[in-house]
């Protein structure tokens, strides 16, 4: 099998909640060795978010467990000097360090960027703070929703007749930090194996937010304009939109791009009589449009409506729910979907890898870490600790094979 | 091209040349990459896009036979045609990685390169809606809501950057690249956050929350636009004391668990609360008290952000109409370069002859 790109890469994780941990995850599926690092007293929290019924809710997070597979869990107390000396060994072992804290953070804990090089003169940080470790605006303390508040993304969406701006329905901010991660750590993979030098890397998530609307910026710069809340609609062509399916909560994207895919979804939908309607007049009669699509779209399995739309070539899909998603035929057929066992719940459908490089094939390995489960394999495995000496670190609470004080929250 | 950038030395060819593509490569670009754009249809980017995603590209107009020579000059061609698109005019991937094995190839669609849905027209809209999170976003008495600016796009090429450059790393270490095969489906369903796991955990559908998950997580009117707030328990505390109302002591807003069951009426006090105030109000409160606290602001309102300015977010590119300011580097800590904007074809000699014509 041919082997992964980043095999041999080995990160430490300091990441918690969701834009880093989904950095890591794909970092992971890439064949990086993720060491995650916890403290017992403060663990990531998505551990101990919603409340699970089991003996050891911190473990059996299907949250938490959907985005920490193929990691390692290391728990340590970094602010014990013990459990900081333990750190910054393991970072002589590692190529990259990751943290997601609030911005002052690191430094308070003693392990900002200078102290990581005297352990690795060649390691790589990267640092990704909300609003980045610099700027007048770098104490803002914020998750993915203010992230993408503050980065204009949030003014960009909206149904448009009662100028409420919506919030994206998941933590939008998160993953696309994270994936802007993944992109540093390699970026600075490649330019430390030409200069053999690391680097620190600052990557505010409100920044990699609005590069998702580049083109609102230079519309608001060239022209002022601000947003225009159009709902699901295009501002070119027409008609595009959202129509209701038969079943509950059950709905059609379709978008008509040009005369062709209007004429074909206008025979679709019985409206030979507005099939002539060139774009001008389908833009100023949207709205009778709309009616006339959702009257056939009502009347619609969606599933059997997209696929007999799609047979005449026509833009459309369902708008897929999170339990449908899973029972997708696409999705399914390209086996998009996969199962891990894990010792303390049910497998459920996890998402393979996105990123599908052919040859590699990266597929998700194992389930999530227990919390601290590979302390041993780490600490005396790798940093060479005496197995006598885990007993102590116990006793003082350095490490842990369960949060001290777990509640909900 | 510098030698301090991370990418330099790297060759990219841009084929197709929609937001996907153009996005992925606009960051290839800027950290150093040689990257030549090979143009789709005319109409393949508006202005506003040609301005944040084209710059510092050079743009050529060729045969596919020169293209197939081009291709082979690379390191990495990233693409957004439809399946089947780069074989018909010749390049046929896997033949490619067969003559030249370290390349790398990415090529990004709605829904990938097989499967049932492979050959399906799609849209942003089309893709978004398939993908998950559409379903997610409005509220439940309306239909669900698309993002602004072209999300399923934007987001296809933000996989297509990481998953370009990781595979080319992989390629100067082992020699050997790979094709990458990107759906913006699978790069959607796939991070679902809370909200996909729980449903194949239940099999119950989740449901569109609009701008409030809870109380204490969303958005509310503020006196002059719309601010939000995103609290853990740990934060609670603090969003309390700036409330300052005695009744949030009780243990029915105190308690996690409790909390839930009064969400109505602890939403109706944050509500109170933030409406009289502005939004820069509510941001510096929530920056001192560390609450987090953030406001709705458009893409105007950040032009002139202290902040971004104060870090060198923007860059500035000339333009027909005059210069536009777009989102610059995506992460301090890395050489960037700046960009101008190239006409399309303007730079085809040139390419020819530093691709093809002489050594590296």
């Amino acid at each position: 099998m041919k082997r992964l790109p980043l095999e041999g890469v080995r990160i430490a994780d300091l990441t918690m909640m969701w834009a880093g941990p989904y950095a890591t995850r794909v970092l992971a599926e890439m064949g990086a060795e993720i060491v995650k690092i916890e403290s017992p007293r403060a663990w990531d929290n998505v551990r101990t978010l919603l409340p699970i019924e089991h003996p050891q809710p911190w473990n059996a997070s299907w949250y938490f467990n959907d985005y920490a597979r193929d990691k390692k869990s290391l728990t340590l107390d970094l602010a014990q000097p013990r459990g900081r000396e333990l750190f910054l060994r393991l970072i002589e072992k590692c190529d990259v360090v990751i943290e997601n804290y609030r911005a002052d953070v690191l430094d308070k804990l003693g392990i900002g960027y200078e102290v990581l090089r005297r352990a690795r003169q060649d390691v790589i940080l990267v640092s990704m703070a909300g609003f980045g470790k610099t700027g007048p605006e770098r104490d803002l303390v914020g998750f993915g929703p203010i992230v993408e508040m503050m980065a204009g993304m949030s003014s960009l969406s909206g149904y448009g007749d009662d100028g409420v701006p919506y919030k994206t329905g998941i933590s939008y901010g998160d993953p696309v930090g994270g994936l802007a991660a993944v992109s540093a750590v390699v970026l600075a993979l490649i330019q430390r194996g030409r200069t053999k030098q690391g680097v620190w890397i600052d990557l505010a998530q409100r920044e990699t937010m609005a590069q998702m609307a580049g083109d609102a910026f230079a519309a608001a710069s060239l022209r002022g304009e601000k947003p225009t809340h159009c709902g699901n609609r295009h501002p070119t062509w027409a008609p595009q939109g959202v129509y209701p399916a038969a079943g509950e909560d059950q709905w059609l994207a379709i978008s008509a791009r040009d005369d062709a895919e209007w004429r074909a979804l206008a025979g679709a939908i019985g409206a030979s009589d507005l099939a002539g309607l060139p774009l001008a007049e389908r833009r100023a009669r949207h709205d009778e449009l709309d009616a006339r699509i959702a009257a056939w779209t009502k009347q619609q399995d969606p599933q059997v409506a997209m696929e007999s739309l799609q047979a005449l070539r026509i833009s459309a899909g369902r708008v897929l729910n999170t339990h449908d998603i899973h029972w997708d035929p696409h999705l399914l057929g390209r086996e998009s979907w996969m199962f891990l066992e894990h010792p303390c719940i049910a497998p459920w459908p996890q998402p393979a890898s996105a990123w599908r490089l052919e040859e590699a094939q990266p597929v998700p390995r194992r389930h999530a870490p227990l919390f601290g489960e590979h302390n041993r394999e780490i600490l005396c495995g790798l940093l060479g600790v005496a197995e006598n000496e885990i007993a102590e670190l116990e006793r003082a609470q350095v490490i842990s094979d369960a949060p001290i004080g777990a509640r909900v929250g | 091209m510098s030698d301090e950038l991370p990418l330099s030395g790297m060759r990219v060819l841009e084929i197709g040349g929609g937001v996907p593509a153009a996005f992925a490569t606009r960051f290839l670009a800027g950290y150093g990459a040689d990257v030549v754009r090979s143009e789709g249809a005319p109409d393949a980017l508006t202005s506003d896009e040609q301005a944040a995603l084209l710059g510092g590209k050079r743009r050529i107009s060729v045969s596919d036979a020169q293209l197939r020579t081009l291709a082979l000059a690379a390191d990495a061609i990233v693409e957004d045609g439809r399946p089947g698109a780069l074989a018909a005019r010749g390049l046929d991937p896997h033949a490619l990685r067969a003559e030249k094995p370290a390349l790398v190839i990415t090529s990004l669609t709605a829904f990938g390169q097989h499967g049932p849905y492979a050959e399906y027209e799609s849209t942003n809209l089309v893709a978004h809606a398939m993908g998950g999170i559409h379903s997610l976003t409005g509220v439940m008495s309306r239909p669900p809501l698309q993002n602004g600016a072209n999300q399923a796009w934007k987001l296809l090429g933000m996989n297509g950057f990481g998953a370009t450059v990781t595979a080319y790393y992989g390629a100067l270490l082992q020699g050997e690249g790979d094709w990458i095969d990107l759906s913006a489906q699978e790069c959607a369903a796939g991070m679902l956050e809370l909200y996909g796991p729980r449903s194949g955990v239940d099999g119950v559908p989740s449901p569109r929350l609009g701008n409030r998950t809870n109380a204490i997580w969303g958005l509310y009117p503020a006196k002059d636009g719309y601010a939000g707030v995103c609290a853990l328990h740990r934060q609670v505390p603090a969003l309390y004391g700036l409330i300052g109302d005695p009744e949030l002591q009780q243990p029915k807003f105190m308690d996690p668990m409790e909390r839930i069951k009064d969400d109505a009426a602890l939403g109706d006090k944050v509500k109170a609360w933030f409406a009289p105030r502005t939004k820069a109000e509510l941001v510096e409160l929530g920056a001192k008290h560390k609450v987090p606290i953030g406001a709705v602001m458009t893409p105007l309102d950040l032009l002139g952000n202290a902040s971004l300015a104060e870090r060198g977010f923007f860059d500035e590119v000339a333009t027909p109409s005059g210069p536009a300011r777009v989102p610059g580097r995506m992460f301090l800590g890395l050489g960037w370069r700046k960009g101008q904007l190239s006409q399309p074809g303007a730079d085809t000699s040139a390419v020819l002859r530093d691709w093809l014509g002489g050594a590296r």
